[in-house]
């Protein structure tokens, strides 16, 4: 990794205001609302409180748009150029990516933790702090998902508007995947079959063991199950898009 | 100057697939450039040029035929900063400061920042340190690429289009600079649309159409490919035209309005015979590489 590199395209990122404000703020407020400021906040969900469901709940999402945001912009702007400007240095193609991977993490885990600090200083609460700690980590590993499925819509629509279409996917799969309000019946079966699910779920498991709020209950297999589908889909519509745009050119 | 080869491409080929079939880009190309030449690549949209570069700085390879860089591969010579490019359009992050873009790239050269300053100053980009990309001219984006080009400090230096998007005076500025950076025996190959760069500051041009090169010569020998001068004059109503294509050593007739262009071989003779007949406002021009290249590049679709 170049650390000089890394940190000029860390502070390119935090700069771009628009996109942080949906990538921190956003996360952040949604828990305010439906969580922090809520009456049954402090009641007790499996080893922790239903605050710290709501606060993990939004930095899960938090997460996921942050990594399918970054992803997508590398993507965008691999295609207008900056790549082969790239291509002609000594830097491999790997090491590029390394650094590029490190700074989507480091937001990634910038905007999970703005969500974490708002949460444990609003009545998040947890039985012991191992919780905290599997849930944060869980939460940043599984955004890499996202980050595919971000690489995969950039390089499909090859334009700045596919950042809009990244995000506006993740929302929409947030409320469908069980992350915002809790779904039953009908919707939550649909729900079991959509990639925030699968996500959101891993990120619960260190609260709830695979409980699910309102009925039943999930066995880790079938939440891994999901993950691993939804990787192997973005997977190949990533390179999908790559191959038809290289053709294309 | 010495005399060994910086570039040498044989028998290089490349395709593309397209959806309605295959497309040759770049057919059978063979050339050699040697250490310290300028040399100008000329060509059309669509000639190959961008096409050859590209396998000349090993962004792509070919599907037949060689490439040597300095004696070793295009990548190698890449890796080892012994050959850099300023690329046509974009390929800069608009949200970056120049400095920030020249800082950037000289971290993955391992270069320090007393080298970005140095190339900053000689590119006259210090001033615009901490400007936004999107925020500079065309002109100045080409030149921050040309500053990013000389970072490695590079023997063969590869320009395509680099005066793209720059008005006139911006465009003298840019060569003047170049010309200073060529001076230390660098190899200098350019693209270009404008055919009076190639005669003012290329020794030898090549010219290219349809993937291969129809002319490759000593720029002034090139020019002279298209023979003769042309007369251009205004005749008078009462003048019968037909007559023109019969005159001594006339080989083409063009009309511009009220205006005849004769392309001749013997320009003394038909002007005065057209000015004892009434022409006036004439004027009489030596061949340009303009004229040679539309001459040679018509000749070759025909």
């Amino acid at each position: 990794m170049n650390t000089t590199f890394f940190r000029i395209d860390l502070m390119r990122q935090l700069r771009d205001y628009g996109n942080l404000i949906f990538v921190l703020i956003m996360p952040t407020t949604m828990y305010i609302i439906f969580g922090a400021t809520q009456s049954f906040g402090d009641d007790p969900a499996g080893n922790a409180n239903v605050s710290f469901y709501i606060m993990a709940s939004m930095a899960a999402y938090g997460g996921a748009l942050s990594a399918a945001s970054i992803a997508g912009t590398a993507a965008i702007e691999q295609m207008q150029g900056w790549g082969r400007q790239l291509g002609l240095t000594p830097a491999s193609g790997r090491r590029i990516v390394a650094t590029k991977v490190a700074v989507a993490l480091t937001i990634t885990a910038l905007a999970i933790t703005f969500v974490f600090v708002t949460g444990a200083l609003t009545g998040a609460r947890a039985d012991s702090p191992s919780v905290w700690v599997f849930t944060f980590l869980l939460i940043l590993g599984g955004s890499s998902i996202f980050a595919l499925l971000g690489y995969a819509i950039a390089v499909t629509f090859k334009s700045d508007s596919a950042t809009g279409i990244a995000s506006g996917a993740i929302v929409l799969l947030s409320f469908l995947g069980n992350v915002f309000t809790p779904l039953s019946g009908t919707m939550l079966t649909i729900a079991k079959f959509t990639p925030l699910y699968g996500y959101v779920s891993l990120a619960r498991w260190p609260q709830l063991e695979g409980v699910v709020l309102n009925e039943g209950s999930d066995e880790l297999w079938l939440i891994l199950a999901n993950i691993t589908v939804w990787i192997a889909l973005f997977a190949a519509l990533a390179v999908l898009g790559t191959r038809r745009g290289r053709q294309r050119r | 100057m010495s005399t060994h080869t910086a570039v040498t491409l044989s028998g290089v080929t490349k395709t593309f697939r397209t959806d309605g079939g295959t497309l040759t880009a770049v057919d059978g190309v063979d050339l050699t450039v040697n250490a310290g030449e300028i040399v100008a690549f000329l060509g059309p949209n669509g000639a190959g040029k961008t096409t050859t570069i590209d396998m000349i700085l090993g962004l792509t390879a070919p599907v037949a035929g060689s490439i040597s860089v300095l004696g070793t591969t295009p990548r190698k010579a890449v890796q080892a900063g012994r050959v850099s490019a300023l690329l046509q359009t974009g390929g800069l992050l608009h949200d970056l400061t120049v400095k920030e873009t020249v800082t950037s790239i000289a971290s993955l050269y391992r270069l320090g920042t007393d080298r970005v300053h140095d190339v900053m100053e000689r590119t006259g980009l210090t001033r615009l340190a901490s400007r936004k990309v999107s925020k500079c001219s065309g002109g100045e984006q080409q030149r921050l690429k040309f500053a990013l080009a000389l970072l490695p400090d590079p023997d063969v230096l590869i320009l395509d289009e680099p005066t793209a998007g720059m008005d006139v005076s911006a465009r003298r500025e840019f060569w003047s600079t170049m010309q200073s950076e060529a001076q230390d025996g660098r190899t200098v190959i350019f693209a270009t649309h404008y055919l009076q760069e190639a005669e003012d500051f290329s020794e030898r041009t090549i010219l290219m159409n349809n993937g291969v090169i129809i002319a490759d010569g000593p720029t002034a020998q090139i020019r002279s490919i298209a023979a003769g001068r042309t007369v251009s004059v205004v005749l008078p109503p009462d003048f019968d035209a037909t007559t023109l294509d019969a005159l001594p050593g006339v080989t083409a007739v063009h009309r511009n309005g009220d205006r005849v262009v004769l392309t001749t071989t013997e320009s003394d003779n038909n002007a005065l015979h057209l000015l004892t007949h009434g022409a006036r406002d004439m004027e009489i021009t030596a061949p340009s590489l303009e004229s040679a290249f539309v001459q040679l590049t018509s000749k070759e679709s025909q």
